[in-house]
Formats: structure tokens, C-alpha cells, sequence
């Protein structure tokens, strides 16, 4: 495959071989008809999936809640309160269902008993709707701004590792022979290396933070992208349309990412939807081996690895980021489960 | 070819997947008669295994070689079946152990220890003085290079013993001599008041050189390259071991006192399954994290032992324009309500403290904690938060500023990370217009900026090496690597430098008034903000009696341990 | 063919010791040295640097690390098990990883193959959405918070199965680090199996068996499972390199003597020798699996073969 396309390059086409059709306005037209009705189908493929719409729904939700719930009570992410520490879930009105009362049951080593810090601390009107953790912090709080946290280091990753990963895995692809080579065994070096080895260094060696965390879950996240944009290259530069280009004279970055890209967003958008909870888990891993976002911010993982170490104390403190966590990761899968199919045509006449 | 390829790699496919099911199913099968025998064994073995002591280990040991183990885990399981010349009582006093009497000359400078005649290795050779001699060469070897060298060197003053670290002399030109089988002789350069106290720490304890040499290069890394002479035998181990045995010794001098069967290490580095361990009745005793105190403070087998640590804040007043400031620095000390940390954060029984050298493990001339007072320097370190602001803005009003904005750095640990976000929040909401940030990091990296001076304010720890204030404030003479801050008092360095090697190291009381004057300057300049001395919050099953806790060298002894 | 072969496996050398010269540069980066920082003088850091050898300039450690390398010898440990060789520190842990690692695969691949085929045979059904939603539960509980709860419910609480590995009792004590680390595999196969198999049921030549009048058991494994399994075990491969090295988190609190714990530890207290032998593992490990993975679907698929034997 490689060696025919060298064949087709030794042609070099002269200006007699060619006279250029005038560009009418019914081209246009025509073009931009065409994408747009693909896109229609594909919004209206999307529709009809019902597990992709329930979890774009949750996405939007947990999204807004990630911006608004912070701000939705008194309390902020970092105040602490050591008289109110270790109080459970407590919500006004419900509160006298028996559920979110605030009481709870602790395990001592003589047996279980329950209590109910707010009465025992004389604390009538004070509400932690999930409880506050060992610093009395709210968990409310705390929970949706470490949601915020975890998807804007996801989103702004994926990105990231978006357009290097394609960039480099189209590149690649296109050029193929000896580029192919070297740029395929530079991959194999950067993803031989285990990952651990090269985060924990690159937080060492720059300041820790939420860049420092999303250019460590770029580096590990992009060659999967790059993979993919990579076949399918292999797959489309063959073709008419590439070929029709190139004898027209077109440059190579012209082909790649103005002829080839366009044909491939689908595949790279549905990849782009997995690798956002890949990055909100591998970020909860981080913060479980002390890489993660530094105090006293906070993320649903490192909030999820605080609230391990009360897990068989106060299990209440490590339910709710994990609920949102898994929901998140659940939604974004529903939705990029249903973008492929809506996206991929094959997939489209089952 | 293909079809055929395809079929042997399904062939192969299934049959792994048959195995996989067959498993399982056997699996499901054992598993059922496993929990029956297990309940048998387990209501058996409750029984039978009444002489192990099972003991929880954070962390696995790093080295039994005892010239080069650094860590308090290594060192404890050494002790465990290898004996000093001394070792500690119960109250962490020297007494003698392979030792039977020691002849201290006049002027302090020449030790001569007679080593008891039933003291044998577990080989059947006797503990001669030429093992001691052998085993202090090593430590002192460049070719070794023990990171414990500095035990012979600058605090044990042991002749020779620095310049044959700095490769200036042979080791055999060491202080130590065996004037025969049974006597060792050191020659020491100066008078050392603690020197007795070194000699339970396990880079003095003794190798025999025959043995070590049959063993080459794998001295001391499985049970049969380890030799004992103490109370019990390892006989189960492997480098990095997350369980380790020991059975009794019977040809122990001491055996009789020895009423364990045996010790069974496990290494659980999760605190939540260590305790579920010791409620299941898979542990004897386990330490438990601050969270999990709530849940056990009530029990009878709950203690919080003291662990020797001070943390402390190191202010950088070398390079922090405003750390330079003695006011700034007033006010955060006292702004910080160590009381608040220990009780409502850490849990563990860690105690506050107010003094640059913590409680209890440094005891004096006449058996007084050097630290017992902590009222001492009230003046300058208490939680006063009014205090805290005048000195706040007295400080600012010199400085012409309104807000300061300080980074602490600090350990990406449990314990650390917890403390310096009580410490941000304490320290912003006392002190109008200051913002601290935090900076976590692995420790090995805040000790380099530390030692660099690349920081500002940095949450530290210093364990003690020997139970005198020493370990302490000799830290803080100018240019010492842990002198974090870089902070240098011409008038302090006089004093310390007296008491290490002038005069007033003869004189026990003088000296003893001396680092009293000491620790004022370090406190009257607020060269550190002390926090706390840490504890350990253990759980020790009520039928277990005995066991020794020392917040230095050796952190658990279980000679005397009896369990019923 | 062979001429390929024998191509890929030297570029592969080649690109193992690329790996190697960049980890001992990743090694310099790191703060600190491995011994004591707090409580050594300059002078005896010095002599424990001279006496590893890592005063030498970076090529010449490198050059001798790899001719001692192809003697067998991966240098010692300088903190974690001091002045233990390497290869002795591994031996006894590589099989414990390995073994778990293998049983996780196992049990992940079967659940998920099952999952999957579950989810594509009744696709858009609500069968279909229960796949997914435990497909995705089980990678989304982080596996530490997996593996407490399981060493609490069937460890502390029914004591079914041991909370501690042990080594008295290999198989029992290994069943919940297995499962606790099994769910992400499980995962990953479920969503791949569900997606080949929509592709194979989708194909031209189902369409084809159909029409002649297969129908029930014998088209599913003969013409669609089969087709579907290939890609699928060419996912498994790189899943058991990960399993094997990604297991820190359930190694620490089952309390596994196993790599991944060691590995962590090493980059904690700059073990170098032993992050760089477990990273050259990891990556043999990786590289050779890769390698076989490749060579496979050249013997499977002859059009790959053909292009890369022009190539």
C-alpha cells in the first residue's frame, strides 16, 4: 500500500494535464447540503437512543450543579469548622422522614451504637445536606466543586490530548514509510515507559496543580487518540477524493486536515467522549497515591481517597463523590456510546 | 493456513476458558470446605498459636544488616534476635545486656566493657569483643558507608572514627580494641554523657566476622544468613517481606525471662484492614489512624504511645523578608491552636507542644523530663490570638504592608496534609490580610528545598537519634544542613559548642542548665514554630502484657512481653 | 516472513534500550537521593554516591548498567531492601503479580465476554442498558474503594475468604484482590466484545449464512463468536501488562508482596535500580507482547502481512 502511493507521487502532474472546471455557485450548494443533512441524521440518530439522551441529560445536570451547588449554601470548599467535624447528612424537612437526621451509627469495639452529633452538640439549626467531613467541612460543597475540578482537568485533557494525539497519529499515517517508522517507535518508547514513572515525574518537576495534572493525563491519554486517527488515515488516504486533491495540487497539511480530518471527526469525537472519564478516573488514581490536586482544593478522586480513610468510620463522607463520580463516568459513556452509532453509518443500518 | 491458525487460537481460547470455569468451580467448591475447616482451625489455632505474638508493621523492613538499617521498623526486628552491650529498661534507661559491668576512666574518655561469658551466637560461638570491633569497623568503612556512621563519629566522638569516614585513615585505626575474648576497650575524643545510651543502638551491635564472611554478599537476607544472639531466631524472612517469624531462642542467656513462643510480623500499609485484622483476631496489636480513634478510644486495649517526632514549622528567615521579621514570626506562633490540631485532627493522643525540644525522651542528671515544663517559654510560644494580632500588626506596621502572602511546603502524607490545612485555616483567619498557600510534595523533595533554602515556610519533622537534647539543638547551629531556616546566633553556637566538646560536656548539671539557655534563644527568636509531639494510637489485646514502647532506637521491645 | 520477524524483534531491542537510556535521564530529574537526605553530612553522601557508582557521569552508568544487564545482574536495591540484587528482590514477587494478574484477566474476560454478548444479542433492549450500567459501574468505583468493600463484606464480616494475602494459602487469599482487580478488564472486554459482535452480526457473510438457512447456536459460534474473537484477545494481551503493574493500589491493601507496591515505593524513596528494572520489565513485557500481538494478525490476516513483508 505504502510502496504504490510512493508510485503515484513520482507523477508529477504539469499544467496541460489539467483544465480547471470555474467554481459555480451550485457546488455550494451542493456541499454544504450534503453536511448538513449528515448532521441532522446524526443529531436525530442521537435522539432516538434513549440511554444517550438520559445521559447527556446527567452530564448537563451534574455539569451545572458543578457550578452552581458550590455556591447553593453558606459553607465553601475550604472553611473549616473543628467543632461541627464528622456530622452526618442532615437536610431540613426531610429530616423527619428518619433518613438525612443527622443521626448515625458508629461502630465501636464493644458494639454499634447510634447517635446524633447535632443534638448531642446542641446545633437545632444547622444542616450539612451530606455531612461534613473531619475538618467540618461541608461535603455539599466540597463534592460538587471537586465535580467542577475533575471535569474541567478532564475536559480541557481530552482537548489537549485530542489535538496532539491526532495531530501526531494523522501526520503518521499520511506520510507512512520511514516518518511512519520513527514516529510509531517514538509512541512505542513514550507508552513502554510505565505511566506511574512518568507522572510522578512530571509532577515532581513542575509546580503541582491543575495544569501540571492535565498535561500528566494528556501525556499518558494521547497516544490511544493517536492510534486511531492513525488507521484511519490508513483507511481514507487512499481514496478518491485524497487522490482527487493531491493531483489538484493540494499541500499535505492541506489534505490531511481539510480534506482527511473532516471525514474522521466522528471516530475522534466518540474517542474524545471516552477519554474524558478515562481522565476523571486516572486523576482519582493520582490523588490515591498523594499526586493529585493539592489542599485544601479538591477533586471527586482525592475527595473519594479522604473519604477511604473514614470509609468503615463515616461511610456517609465517601458515598457522595463516588455516586457523582460514577454517574459522570456512566453519562459520558451513554453519550459517546451514542454518538458512534449515530456517527458511524455502518453501525446506522442495523 | 489461515483456518488452521484460527482454529488453534480458538482451541487455545476455549481451553483457557475451560480452565478459567473449572477453576472457578473448584474453587467454589474448596471454598466452601475451606470456611469449614477454617472455622475449625480457627477456634483450634486461637488455642495453639497462644505463644506468637502477632504484631502489625506499617512499612517492611529495609535492612537487617544492623550497620545498615536507617529505619525504626529494620531496628526493631534486628533487636529482636541480636542484643547491644546495653539495652533499655522499661524506661528507656541503659542497662546492661551482653555487657556485665562497664569501667567508665576517670576523666569519661576511656570505656571498658566485659562482655558475659554465656553469651553465644545461635552457631554455638561465643559473643567476643572481636564481633564488636569487626561490627564498629563496618560502620565507620568507607567502602560500607553506613548512613549511620555519624553515630561514632559526631555524637559517639569515638577516636579516629571521622577521619576514617572522610578516607584519611585505615579502620583499623578505630577507638575500639579487644583486649581480650571478652573485654572491649573505646577510646572516645571527648567525654560523652549519653554514651552508654548509644550502645543499645543497632549500628553498635556486634557481627560475627566469620559468619559474615561465609555469607558474602548475602549477609543478613534470609534466615539463613542471619546468626542470633538475642531472644529469639529469625526463621522466616525474605528482603521486603510482608511477613516475618521469629521462634524463641532457647540457648539465649536470658531465656529464661522470655516468655513468647514466638513473633509474627505483618506488614498492612492499609490502617482500615489492619483494624478489621485485629477485630477478627488476626492481630495482637496494630496502630490505628486518628479517624478510626472514635471508633476505639472507649476500649481497654487502647493506648497512645508516644513516638519521640516534633513537628514543627521552620520559618526561612535567611531569604522571607518578612520571616525576618521577630514580630511576624511571634504571630503566627501563637496564632497557631496546637490544642485543636491534636485533639480534633490528629486523635492519636499527639501531645501539643510549645518547646524547640519535645517531651518525653531526653531524661536529666536528676531523672526530670527536659521538656516536662511547657509553660517554660509561655512568653514567646502559647495559642494567644489576640496576642497573635498585636504582634500581627506591629510586625505589618514595620514591614509597611498590609497583606503577606507565605507558601508552606509539606509532605504529600497523611498526616502532614492534614495538619498544614489546619494550619492555613488557623493562620488566615487569626491573622487579617494573610494568605498561606500550600505546597505537597513527595518528602524527599521538600527535604532538598529545605535543606536548598528554596521555601518559605516548611511543616517538618525531627525524630530524636539519642535521648539527650543534643539530637535537637544541635540542629540549629549555623550552618548545619537541618538548620532549615539558616538562622545563626554567634552566642548559641558558643554554647552548644561548649557543651559537645568544651568544659561544661564533663560537668552533667552545668551542661544540662547550658542547652536550658540554648533552647531560650531558639525560642526567644521564634527560630521554629513547634507543633506537636506525635504518638502512636495503638491497640493492644488485653492478654498481651509487656511490651516495651521507647520514642528512641528501638521503638518496641518484646523480651519481657507475656501473652496469656 | 521470517525476514519480518526477525526486523521487529530488533527494532524492538532497539527501542528497549531507548527506554532504558531515557529512564536513567528520568532518574537524574528526580529530587533527592536515595539515602537519608535529613541526617547525612555532605561527606557521606558522597561516599554512598562513590560507592553505588552514581557519582559517574550519566553515560558510563548507563553503558555499564547495560552490560551487566545482559550478565543477568539488574544491580541492588539502594533503599527499599538495601544492598539486596534485584533480580532477587523480583523473583520472588514477579510470580505473585503475575498470578493475580493472570486471575483477574481471567475471570474480567469472562464476565465481560458474557456482558458483552448479553448486551449485542439484545441490543437496545433494556438488557443492553443493565450490560452497560455494570460495565461502567465497575470501572468507575475506583478499585481500593472496591477492594475495602469486598475485604469488609466477605473478608471482615462473613470471613469467607482471608482479608491478607498470604502466602500459606495462595488460591483462597487471592480471590478478592483477583475480583477487585478484574472489574476494569471486565469492562473493557464487555464494551469491545458488544461492539465486534454488532460489526460480525452486521457483516455481509452473516447475511449470507442466514440466507442459507443457518440459524440459532450454530451461527453464533461458528461463524459470528469466532470472527469476533480474535480482535478481542489481540485487546486482552496489553490489558495483562497493565494488570500486572497497575495493581499497586489492591497490592497495598491486601498486602500483596507483588511489583506494583514495590515499584510505587521505589519511585517514592528514589530507588533508582529498582524503578528502572521494573520499568524495563514493564516495557520488555509490553514491547514483546505487542510484538506478538502484531505478528499474529500477520499470520491471521494476509493482507497485513503482505503489505508489511513489501514494507
Amino acid at each position: 500500500m505504502v510502496e504504490t502511493a510512493i508510485d503515484k507521487e513520482s507523477y508529477v502532474p504539469v499544467e496541460a494535464d489539467f483544465r480547471l472546471k470555474g467554481k459555480t455557485a451550485d457546488d455550494f450548494v451542493d456541499t454544504n447540503f450534503a453536511s448538513q443533512n449528515f448532521w441532522k441524521e446524526v443529531v436525530a440518530r442521537f435522539w432516538r437512543k434513549k440511554s444517550a439522551v438520559i445521559g447527556l441529560v446527567f452530564v448537563i445536570i451534574i455539569s451545572f450543579f458543578a457550578f452552581v451547588g458550590p455556591v447553593m449554601n453558606e459553607y465553601t470548599y475550604s472553611g473549616q469548622n473543628l467543632d461541627q467535624k464528622n456530622l452526618a447528612p442532615r437536610i431540613p424537612i426531610i429530616e423527619y422522614t428518619g433518613f438525612f437526621d443527622g443521626h448515625e451509627n458508629i461502630k465501636t469495639t464493644s458494639g454499634t451504637k447510634t447517635v446524633n452529633y447535632y443534638f448531642e452538640k446542641h446545633l437545632p439549626d444547622t444542616f450539612y445536606w451530606f455531612g461534613s467531613d473531619n475538618f467540618g467541612r461541608d461535603i455539599w460543597t466540597r463534592t460538587w466543586s471537586g465535580a467542577q475540578v475533575s471535569l474541567i482537568i478532564a475536559v480541557a485533557a481530552a482537548i489537549i490530548d485530542m489535538i496532539i494525539g491526532m495531530s501526531y497519529g494523522l501526520v503518521s499515517g499520511y506520510f507512512g514509510g520511514k516518518v511512519d517508522m520513527v514516529l510509531q517507535r517514538i509512541l512505542e518508547i513514550a507508552n513502554g515507559i510505565p505511566r506511574l514513572v512518568i507522572v510522578t515525574l512530571l509532577l515532581l518537576l513542575f509546580k503541582p496543580g491543575m495544569i501540571t495534572i492535565i498535561i500528566a493525563l494528556m501525556l499518558t491519554e494521547w497516544v490511544g487518540m493517536s492510534r486511531i486517527a492513525r488507521a484511519e488515515m490508513l483507511k481514507l488516504k487512499e481514496q478518491e477524493f485524497v487522490l482527487a486533491s493531491r493531483t489538484l495540487g493540494a499541500g499535505n497539511m492541506h489534505i490531511i486536515f481539510s480534506e482527511v480530518l473532516p471525514n474522521i471527526i466522528g471516530p475522534i469525537i466518540t474517542q474524545v467522549m471516552f477519554s474524558i472519564p478515562t481522565a476523571i478516573f486516572t486523576e482519582a488514581f493520582l490523588s490515591f497515591v498523594g499526586l493529585g490536586i493539592p489542599v485544601p482544593r479538591c477533586s471527586l478522586g482525592s475527595l473519594i481517597s479522604e473519604g477511604f480513610n473514614s470509609f468503615t468510620t463515616h461511610p456517609y463522607q465517601i458515598i457522595p463523590p463516588i455516586i457523582v463520580m460514577a454517574l459522570l463516568m456512566l453519562s459520558f459513556n451513554l453519550v459517546a456510546d451514542g454518538l458512534r452509532e449515530a456517527l458511524d453509518p455502518k453501525l446506522k443500518e442495523m | 493456513m489461515k483456518k488452521k491458525i484460527i482454529s488453534i487460537v480458538l482451541a487455545s481460547a476455549f481451553a483457557l476458558s475451560m480452565i478459567g470455569c473449572g477453576s472457578s468451580a473448584v474453587s467454589g467448591v474448596s471454598e466452601q470446605n475451606d470456611t469449614n475447616a477454617q472455622e475449625a482451625g480457627s477456634t483450634g489455632s486461637s488455642e495453639s498459636s497462644g505463644g506468637d505474638l502477632r504484631v502489625m508493621l506499617e512499612t517492611p523492613v529495609e535492612s537487617l544488616d544492623p550497620q545498615q538499617a536507617t529505619d525504626g521498623t529494620s531496628f526493631e526486628v534486628i533487636a529482636d534476635y541480636t542484643d547491644g552491650l546495653m539495652q533499655m529498661d522499661a524506661d528507656g534507661q541503659a542497662v546492661n545486656a551482653l555487657a556485665e559491668s562497664v569501667d567508665v576512666s576517670e576523666d569519661g574518655l576511656t570505656y571498658t566493657f566485659h562482655i558475659r561469658k554465656d553469651a553465644n551466637w545461635s552457631n554455638g560461638d561465643p559473643v567476643t569483643a572481636a564481633d564488636f570491633v569487626f561490627a564498629w569497623q563496618r560502620a565507620v568503612d568507607p567502602e560500607v558507608a553506613s548512613e549511620y556512621s555519624y553515630m561514632l563519629s559526631d555524637i559517639g566522638q569515638i577516636v579516629n572514627a571521622q577521619d576514617i569516614i572522610d578516607g584519611k585513615k585505615d579502620k583499623s585505626e578505630l577507638g575500639v580494641k579487644a583486649v581480650d575474648d571478652k573485654t572491649l576497650e573505646v577510646k572516645l575524643n571527648v567525654s560523652v554523657s549519653y554514651f552508654l545510651s548509644l550502645m543499645y543502638f543497632p549500628t553498635f551491635y556486634p557481627v560475627n566476622q566469620s559468619f559474615f564472611e561465609s555469607c558474602k554478599d548475602t549477609y543478613a537476607t534470609s534466615p539463613e544468613t542471619t546468626l542470633s544472639n538475642g531472644a529469639f531466631i529469625l526463621d522466616d524472612y525474605q528482603p521486603a517481606a510482608t511477613t516475618i517469624h521469629l521462634t524463641k531462642n532457647p540457648d539465649y542467656y536470658g531465656a529464661d525471662s522470655v516468655k513468647l513462643e514466638g513473633l509474627n510480623y505483618q506488614v498492612i500499609q492499609d490502617s482500615q484492614q489492619a483494624l478489621m485484622s485485629y477485630q477478627n483476631g488476626d492481630l495482637d496489636t496494630t496502630l490505628v489512624n486518628g479517624e478510626q480513634v472514635d471508633q476505639v478510644k472507649d476500649d481497654p486495649s487502647y493506648k497512645a504511645i508516644g513516638a519521640g517526632y516534633l513537628w514543627y514549622i521552620s520559618p526561612n528567615v535567611q531569604a522571607v523578608k518578612e520571616l525576618q521579621n521577630v514580630n511576624i514570626r511571634y504571630a503566627i506562633t501563637m496564632a497557631l491552636n496546637r490544642e485543636a490540631i491534636t485533639t480534633d485532627v490528629l486523635k492519636d493522643g499527639s501531645a501539643p507542644t510549645y518547646t524547640a525540644v519535645p517531651m518525653d525522651f531526653a531524661a536529666g542528671p536528676d531523672g526530670s523530663d527536659f521538656s516536662a515544663d511547657q509553660e517554660k517559654f509561655k512568653d514567646v510560644c502559647r495559642f494567644d490570638a489576640a496576642a497573635a494580632v498585636d504582634y500581627w500588626n506591629k510586625g505589618l506596621a514595620e514591614l509597611g504592608t498590609k497583606e503577606i502572602t507565605i507558601t508552606m511546603i509539606h509532605d504529600a502524607d497523611d498526616a502532614p496534609i492534614k495538619v498544614a490545612q489546619v494550619v492555613k485555616e488557623q493562620l488566615e483567619t487569626t491573622l487579617p490580610g494573610l494568605t498561606v498557600e500550600l505546597q505537597q510534595m513527595p518528602k524527599k523533595e521538600r527535604v532538598q528545598r529545605m535543606q536548598e533554602g528554596d521555601f518559605e515556610l516548611g511543616l517538618t519533622r525531627w525524630g530524636p537519634d539519642y535521648a539527650d537534647p543534643m539530637t535537637y539543638l544541635g540542629m540549629w547551629i549555623s550552618k548545619n544542613a537541618n538548620n532549615y531556616g539558616l538562622w545563626s546566633n554567634s552566642k548559641y553556637d558558643e554554647i552548644i559548642n561548649e557543651c559537645t566538646t568544651g568544659e561544661t560536656a564533663m560537668d552533667a548539671k552545668a551542661r544540662w542548665a547550658a542547652l536550658y539557655d540554648a533552647e531560650q534563644i531558639v525560642m526567644d527568636e521564634a527560630v521554629i514554630f513547634p507543633l506537636y509531639t506525635q504518638c502512636n494510637a495503638e491497640l493492644i489485646s488485653t492478654n498481651v502484657s509487656g511490651i516495651e514502647f521507647h520514642p528512641v532506637a528501638l521503638n518496641r521491645v518484646y523480651k519481657n512481653a507475656e501473652k496469656k | 516472513m521470517k525476514k519480518y520477524i526477525l526486523k521487529r524483534v530488533i527494532t524492538a531491542i532497539f527501542t528497549l534500550l531507548a527506554i532504558t537510556l531515557i529512564l536513567f535521564i528520568l532518574m537524574q530529574l528526580m529530587p533527592g537521593s536515595p539515602f537519608n537526605d535529613e541526617k547525612l553530612n555532605e561527606s557521606q553522601k558522597a561516599a554512598l554516591y562513590a560507592k553505588y557508582g552514581l557519582d559517574k557521569p550519566i553515560v558510563v552508568q548507563f553503558f555499564r548498567y547495560v552490560t551487566n544487564m545482559f550478565k543477568g545482574d539488574l544491580g541492588v536495591s539502594y533503599k527499599i531492601s538495601k544492598n539486596t540484587p534485584i533480580t532477587q528482590l523480583i523473583a520472588s514477587r514477579l510470580p505473585i503479580s503475575i498470578g493475580v494478574g493472570f486471575a483477574a484477566v481471567f475471570i474480567g474476560a469472562i464476565v465481560g465476554l458474557l456482558l458483552g454478548l448479553l448486551a449485542a444479542f439484545k441490543r437496545d433492549t433494556a438488557w443492553d442498558t443493565l450490560a452497560t450500567v455494570i460495565s461502567v459501574i465497575g470501572v468507575s468505583v475506583p478499585s481500593y474503594v472496591f477492594a475495602l468493600a469486598l475485604s469488609y463484606q466477605f473478608g471482615f464480616k462473613l470471613d469467607w475468604f482471608p482479608m491478607l494475602f498470604s502466602a500459606k494459602d495462595v488460591i483462597r487469599s487471592s480471590v478478592l484482590p483477583s475480583i477487585s482487580l478484574s472489574m476494569f478488564t471486565m469492562a473493557s472486554i464487555a464494551r469491545f466484545t458488544r461492539a465486534e459482535m454488532i460489526e460480525v452480526l452486521g457483516s455481509d457473510y452473516m447475511l449470507l449464512a442466514e440466507s442459507k438457512g443457518l440459524s440459532g447456536n450454530k451461527l453464533v459460534f461458528s461463524h459470528a463468536l469466532r470472527n469476533a474473537l480474535i480482535p478481542i484477545i489481540t485487546v486482552l494481551a496489553p490489558l495483562v501488562v497493565d494488570l500486572m503493574t497497575g495493581s499497586l493500589v489492591v497490592e497495598k491493601i491486601f498486602s500483596i508482596p507483588g511489583v506494583g507496591s514495590l515499584l510505587v515505593n521505589a519511585i517514592q524513596s528514589n530507588d533508582y535500580n529498582v524503578v528502572i528494572a521494573l520499568s524495563f520489565i514493564y516495557s520488555a513485557m509490553y514491547i514483546g507482547i505487542m510484538l506478538v500481538v502484531d505478528i499474529l494478525y500477520g499470520v491471521i490476516d494476509p493482507r497485513i502481512r503482505v503489505a508489511k513483508e513489501a514494507d
